[in-house]
């Protein structure tokens, strides 16, 4: 086997890193042991989703009519899992009539960007970089 | 579960302190750089955003 061959595995692992760190906030870095990261992560992603909901914000659906709310769902679906969380949190739907609710949906945009951000900090831990 | 109900400047301070956090866990290895960049950040993002809130202030109305 070549040396870009036994690099594979290494790769193949820090995307799997990566996917579960999304899925579940944090999950990524308990894999490779990064304790107080993982707990950081899980908690701040947690406390903003749950902010965000508490304040009513909008919870982008999937296959909004304009490229704002096709954005906010990707941000929102950022949250992993998450992202049903949310839902499940806001029994009474979103209200951005007022400025609670526009800031909880920045909130849980921001949860949704900060988690993509702690995958791709796992990822490039498990690749062996500086991170 | 029961609405939250925060002022801005409230919002501003939670979003600032949370968000300060997580980037000083993420960004730097050393608890002391960490607590230097969270307390840095936090500034900045406080300061920053009173200072967009006032520049915003004429077109309000």
């Amino acid at each position: 086997m070549t040396g870009g061959g036994e690099a594979e595995p290494s790769a193949a692992r820090a995307v799997a890193v990566a996917l579960a760190g999304w899925l579940v906030p944090g999950l990524g870095h308990a894999l490779l042991k990064m304790w107080g990261r993982a707990l950081a992560i899980f908690l701040t992603v947690g406390f903003l989703v749950y902010l965000g909901a508490g304040m009513r914000g909008n919870v982008f659906e999937p296959g909004g009519e304009d490229a704002f709310a096709r954005l906010g769902y990707v941000a929102d679906a950022g949250t992993g899992s998450f992202y049903f969380v949310a839902r499940a949190l806001e029994i009474s739907g979103s209200d951005v009539s007022h400025a609670d609710g526009d800031y909880g949906t920045r909130f849980l945009a921001t949860a949704g960007v900060l988690n993509l951000l702690a995958a791709l900090h796992a990822y490039e831990a498990a690749r062996g970089r500086k991170a | 579960m029961v609405p939250l109900h925060f002022s801005h400047l409230q919002s501003l301070l939670l979003f600032a302190l949370v968000i300060s956090l997580a980037f000083g866990t993420l960004g730097r290895r050393k608890p002391i750089e960490r607590v230097k960049y969270a307390a840095w950040s936090f500034a900045m993002f406080v300061l920053v955003g009173i200072a967009l809130g006032w520049l915003m202030y004429p077109f309000s109305r």
